[in-house]
Formats: structure tokens, sequence, C-alpha cells
């Protein structure tokens, strides 16, 4: 008896469950364990063959100083990103959830550049950034914009960051809208009576109340962040001269183009724990500031 | 409430774990996006039984790295197909300077590779146990080919591709802006000097013109300019490969190498009269190349190409022509007088996923495309190429690849077979000391040293 219904309930579960569980399986865990393996391995497309090596690519990827730049300036860009997004978001979630004119429009337009590919995107803001800005600079004189900020390393690092906080802004909105929506109107309406005025309605009531909603943001926009590539590929391919190379910029021109597919690979589990240690450790700390109304 | 912990537990978990993929995009997501359009090939040699009957439908896939010329290959399928209605040919295209290479590794790796590629003789010399020895069609194409032209695509020794099209590079310059700036009518000939440059450039500087373009772009740097060190060593392939050989393993030094030395000379003058020299790295191809074409430079760093740009430009010039890259004053120094001229790309058939009836229907096509009206029109008239064939019935308006044509049949052309040898990423790790160095991020010591660099962490490989 209790063995046929625990039989129809696998049957049930694998009659809804088990078409997402395959392609999850298909496209993510199995590529997943399958690359894990190929970085003890000397992998290389151009024999299809492969021999094990132990932990030689690990190493291999610890002597590569390349990408330990990369991966600190890939941190510094997510720090800055997230930082830009989740802000520009959160201010622009607040004005739009107020019940002004058109807001369902606006809400829209900011969130399109999420349906814009990241490689169309990059070229939107390439053009943007060396060829309409200088061309402006030149004629009302804007000494900042004069030259491209995509020739300089320096200013190449902000365009990077801008690109990316413009399109994750919209999404991130999204979700902070959502958030302030789910704030009781009941709370809110006990503070205005007990006078408080808008700023302090932010900072005691909606702020703390839309916790949640901000650990979700910034676990996103971090991990989305860490593993940008289609817009470091368009707008600045990583140059000038490889200063602006994000870690998975890195990983792909290892592996594809110079041919180091197992140090690539193993690049790519060194990100993976750099990303899942960061990510898990700020939801984590974050999560102990929410409260419940 | 919607956010609650578990709620946003899951959501959390979802998204790591989609982190997961997104790191082992290695080979295999990229095998499984390549796996529809690859699968075409297999499907039709799953119904081979009947691989003596010539009329059987044969599908092909043609990989193409020429991005700038996809429509026109697509075209030239359809009219094959008209011709030959039971072969059907599919272009699988690659975006211009974008992932071409892991594309076809994808491919590759797959076990779907395309039955046609149009590789550079590098990538195909990398792969050359996957690509069918076309020894037995060799004599045909020594008959139908400019002499040497078969030569120029043996890859140790083996013909594994067959050459379509050849290229030269030097600096490109637009007669009419020269001409005014001189006062008079301008000689290519006459420039076989560092100093004869020099001369040039100061006059049209002088004229009120930008003197010459550089091009910022890795490529155009790092594998066409610096490129030329190893090519101008002798004007022989094998030594060239030692020279470089002895690079990696560190017993010669490029600070002390004459022809390194004279390039970067060189490369200093044309810096200093750059028309990009505000902000040099922008490298926008299609904007250097429009305003040359358009006489907002006289010289212009680049190859007989760029055609496929300024050929369709409103507005543009109408003549153009070559002179080659002096690399010292002494007028006969190999280099003062030659371009660099190559066979940039080769059609390789594959030979590690496809059947007989593919190989053949590939030979078939790849012949009728160099050799029929149809085909040479494609290459030669709309691409804008110079076909290194004999017979060739069609007429291009290439001016600048005319101007190449003019080099190489006096002979005064540099070879640059040695850098199909080359590891895949030598351009772009290169080139970016290159770019250092045109920013002044670097000074000559530093380039040479990193560049050397570059080839002993090569040593061995």
């Amino acid at each position: 008896m209790n063995k046929k219904t625990g039989l129809r309930n696998a049957g049930t579960f694998l009659f809804f469950g088990g078409p997402s569980l395959f392609a999850f399986a298909a496209v993510v865990i199995v590529p997943f364990i399958v690359g894990l393996y190929l970085t003890f391995t000397d992998w290389d497309v151009r024999t299809t063959d492969h021999s094990f090596t132990g932990f030689s690519n690990y190493a291999e990827t610890f002597r590569d100083k390349a990408f330990l730049t990369q991966l600190w300036f890939t941190i510094k860009y997510v720090f800055f990103t997230v930082l830009l997004s989740n802000a520009a978001a959160f201010f622009i979630a607040l004005a739009l959830s107020r019940g002004i004119r058109g807001e369902k429009w606006l809400r829209t337009g900011f969130f399109t550049p999420n349906l814009i590919g990241g490689i169309v995107l990059g070229y939107l803001w390439q053009t943007l950034f060396s060829q309409v800005l200088p061309f402006m600079g030149e004629k009302y004189g804007w000494s900042w914009f004069e030259t491209s900020w995509l020739t300089d390393t320096d200013t190449a690092f902000w365009a990077l960051v801008i690109a990316t906080a413009w399109q994750l802004a919209g999404y991130l909105m999204i979700i902070y809208i959502a958030g302030f929506s789910s704030v009781p109107a009941d709370v809110l309406e006990a503070a205005r009576i007990d006078g408080a005025g808008g700023r302090a309605i932010l900072r005691k009531i909606t702020l703390p109340l839309s916790i949640p909603a901000i650990v979700i943001c910034v676990f996103l926009s971090v991990s989305r962040s860490f593993l940008t590539y289609d817009i470091n590929l368009a707008l600045t391919k990583g140059g000038p001269f490889n200063s602006t190379e994000l870690a998975s910029y890195h990983i792909v021109q290892k592996a594809f183009l110079s041919n180091e597919y197992g140090i690539g690979q193993a690049e790519a589990v060194v990100l993976f724990a750099v990303v899942a240690i960061i990510a898990l450790t700020q939801s984590f700390m974050l999560k102990r500031l929410e409260v419940e109304s | 409430m919607p956010f609650k912990k578990s709620i946003s537990l899951a959501l959390s978990l979802v998204v790591l774990l989609s982190v997961l993929a997104g790191c082992s995009t290695g080979n295999k997501n990229a095998k499984e996006s390549a796996a529809p359009e690859a699968s075409s090939p297999s499907a039709s040699s799953g119904s081979s039984p009947s691989a003596s009957q010539p009329a059987k439908d044969v599908k092909l896939t043609f990989f193409n790295t020429s991005a700038e010329v996809n429509t026109v290959f697509e075209e030239l399928f359809k009219t094959y197909r008209e011709l030959h209605p039971n072969v059907t040919i599919e272009l699988i295209p690659t975006p211009i300077g974008g992932a071409q290479l892991e594309k076809f590794q994808s491919l590759i790796a797959s076990g779907n590779p395309a039955t046609i590629a149009n590789l550079d003789p590098g990538t195909i010399l990398q792969y050359k146990d996957k690509f069918l020895d076309l020894e037995s069609e060799k004599a045909k194409y020594e008959q139908l080919a400019k002499p040497g032209a078969v030569d120029g695509a043996l890859l140790d020794g083996k013909f594994l591709g067959i050459p379509w099209t050849a290229q030269g590079y030097g600096l490109l310059y637009n007669k009419r802006v020269v001409e005014e700036a001189i006062g008079g009518s301008f000689d290519p000939a006459s420039i076989q000097t560092r100093s004869d440059l020099a001369a040039v450039l100061e006059k049209v500087e002088a004229a009120g013109k930008a003197p010459v373009m550089i091009h910022g772009a890795d490529w155009s740097l790092g594998a066409h300019y610096l490129g030329l060190t190893y090519s101008l060593q002798t004007g022989n392939v094998e030594e060239n490969r030692k020279f470089v050989e002895d690079l990696k393993n560190g017993s010669v030094s490029l600070t002390d190498n004459p022809q390194f030395m004279g390039l970067i000379d060189t490369f200093d003058l044309l810096k200093k009269y750059n028309a990009r020299k505000k902000d040099p790295l922008v490298a926008d191809y299609n904007k250097d190349s429009a305003d040359f074409a358009k006489g907002e430079a006289a010289f212009y760093f680049m190859g007989d190409w760029t055609w496929a740009v300024v050929g369709p430009l409103e507005g543009r010039d109408q003549e153009f022509g070559i002179v080659p890259v002096p690399i010292s004053d002494n007028p006969s120094d190999f280099g003062n007088t030659h371009v660099a001229y190559s066979e940039p790309k080769l059609f390789a058939i594959d030979n590690s996923g496809s059947t007989p009836e593919q190989q053949e229907a590939a030979k078939a096509f790849i012949e009728w495309m160099v050799t029929s009206q149809e085909g040479q029109d494609a290459i030669v008239t709309q691409m804008g190429l110079a076909l290194p064939y004999k017979d060739v019935k069609a007429q291009g308006s290439n001016v600048i690849s005319d101007a190449v044509a003019g080099f190489v049949d006096q002979g005064h052309v540099i070879n640059i077979g040695v850098i199909n040898y080359f590891p895949q990423d030598y351009w772009a790790k290169t080139g970016a000391s290159m770019q250092k160095y045109l920013v002044e991020k670097l000074d000559r010591a530093g380039l040479a040293k990193e560049v050397e660099d570059y080839w002993k962490s090569m040593a061995g490989k």
C-alpha cells in the first residue's frame, strides 16, 4: 500500500519535474562534471585525445600572473557594478512606485536594455564612447570626452562598469518595485499617522522591509557581473592592450585562442569558487539584517 | 510575504547553479549550440548506402572565416545549386573579427565538422590531421594556378588547402592627396628608403593634410606590422622559421636585430605623422578606411582587402596605390622595394567526419569556384579579391590589388609564409605590446622585451 503511493508520488514528480530536471542535468550538471573532469587532463581539440595530468592545470592557473591580475580586476569591476546598478535601480524603483503618470511606460523603458543582447549593447556603447562623445567633446570643449574612453586603461574600466550597470539596473528595478509593493500599507499608514516624513519612512520602514529584495538584487548582480563576457567582447575586446579583460574573457582567450584548454577550464573552476564564496557570504550576511513587519 | 527566506534561498541556488553552467562553457555548451546546424552532414551520411550513384543528393557545409563576404558565398551556393540540383551547400557564417576559431573548434570537438572550411593556413596546419590530403589534385592545380601559387600554399610540404585569394599589404597611398602635397606626379618607385618616405610625409603635413593613418588594432600592429620582423629576416620561409626558433630559445635578441630596429625606426616616423595621433587606439576599421579613401590621410598602413570598404564608398577618391614599408636608408636592403604578399585563406576539405561523396562533391565545387565564370565573377568582381589563377575571365575593380600585382609580377614580394607556423595567439599578444608602444606606455627596450618574453614562453610548444 505504502509502496504504491510512493511509486505514484515518484511518477507524479517525474511527470511534472522530469522534463525540466532532464534539461537542467543535460545543460548544467553534466557539462559541469565533465568540465571538472577535463581540468585534470591535457585534453586538446586538435588531437581530441587526453591523458591524466593531476593538478598541474591548477598549478599553472596560480602561476598565470595575467589571470590573477584579471581576477583582481574583475573583483573591482564587480564591486563598482553592483554598487552603481543597485543604487540606480533602487532610486528608479522608488521614483516609479509612487503612481506618477506614465509610470508603466517608464518601467518598460528602463527594463528594455535587458531585452537587448549584450553584444548589440556593447556595440551601441562603443559607438557612443568612441564616436559620439568625442565628437561632442570636441564641439563643446568637454575635455573629459575629447578622446575615446575605450582607449585608456582607467576610463575603459569605467566604460565597462557604466554599460553593465545600465543594463542590469532595469532588471533589478523590477525586483525592487516588487519588494516595495510588498511593504504592508498598514505599517506605512501607521508611520504617517505617527508623523514620520518621507525620508524617515524610507529609512525606518521601506528600507528594512525591503532587505529581502536587496539580498536578491545584490546576489543577482554579483553573480551576473562576475560572469560578464558579451559586453566585454563587444565594448573593449579586452583592450587597450588586454587591460580590461574580465576573468571570463581571459578564460575564453586562454582556452580557444592560446589552445590551453585544461588551464582555461581550471581557471573557470577557480572563478566559480570565487563567485560562490563571495555570493554566498554576502547573501548570508545581508540576510541577518532581515526583519519581520 | 513574497520574499520569504525559503524562496530567496531557492532562487539563490538556481542562480548559483547557472553560474556553474556558465563556467563550464569551455567545451560542452559550445558543443550543444553547434549541434543543430552541423547535424546536417551526419544526417545525409546516415543514408549513404547508394554511394556509387552520383545523382544522390549531397549536402555540404561551408565554414567561412572571410566573414565580410558571407553574402557573396551564399549567392554562389544558390547559383551552384541551380547548375547541380543534387548538391546543397549550407553556409556556416562567422562574425567579422569575432569568435571564429572558437566556433570552428566546437564543430570539430562535437564531431560535426564542416565539409569545406575557408581558413587561415596556420589554422589548417594546426588541425592538419583533420583535413583531406589533396596530393592527387596538386598537379591539376599547378596547371591552373599562377606560378608559385600552389607552392605558397603548401604546409609542411603537404597540399591541404586550395588557394583562392592573394593579398598584399604595405603603405597604401591616396594618389590625389600625395600629388597635391608634393605638387607633381608621384612615382611609387621613388620610395626606396626611410628618408624618401620621411620627405614625402613632411611635404604632406606641410600641405595641411594628415600624412599617415595607423590603424590601432592588435591584428594590424601585431600580425601585419611587427609580423614583418620575422618575414624580413631572409626571403626563405624555412630560415625565417629558424629565426623564430632562436627567439624562443633566447639565442637572438631583437634589439641587436637590424630588421626589427629598422622597422621600429620607421614606426616611430609613422607615429610622428599619425593621423590618429590624438587617440591612436580607437581602431574603427570602417572609419579609418573610409577617411583614407576620402583623402583625409595620404598614406594608410593596410592591405588590398580594404577595398571591400573602399570600393562601394560614395564620394571617395579614385586612384590608390601601394609603396613598401622601408626599413633602412639603403635601397638594396630586403624589404625596401618589396611588399608583403600571401595567400591568406585556403579552402580545405574535412577528413574527420565527411563521407567520400561529400569530399568528391566538395572538390568539384571548389574547382568550379576558381575556374568557372560565375565563381571568378564572385571572387574577383564582387569580393574585389585577387585570384591567383592564370585564366581569369572576370574583371575586377580593386585598384589596390592591381598595384600589388605590379610588385608580384616583378617578383618584389616578401613571402610572409612564416606566420603560418606561429601559435594562434601571437598577434593578440604581441599586438598588445605594439599598442602599448604606440601610446608610449612602453619604450623600445620594453617592447623588445615583451615580444621576446612572449616567444620564450612558447619554447617547446
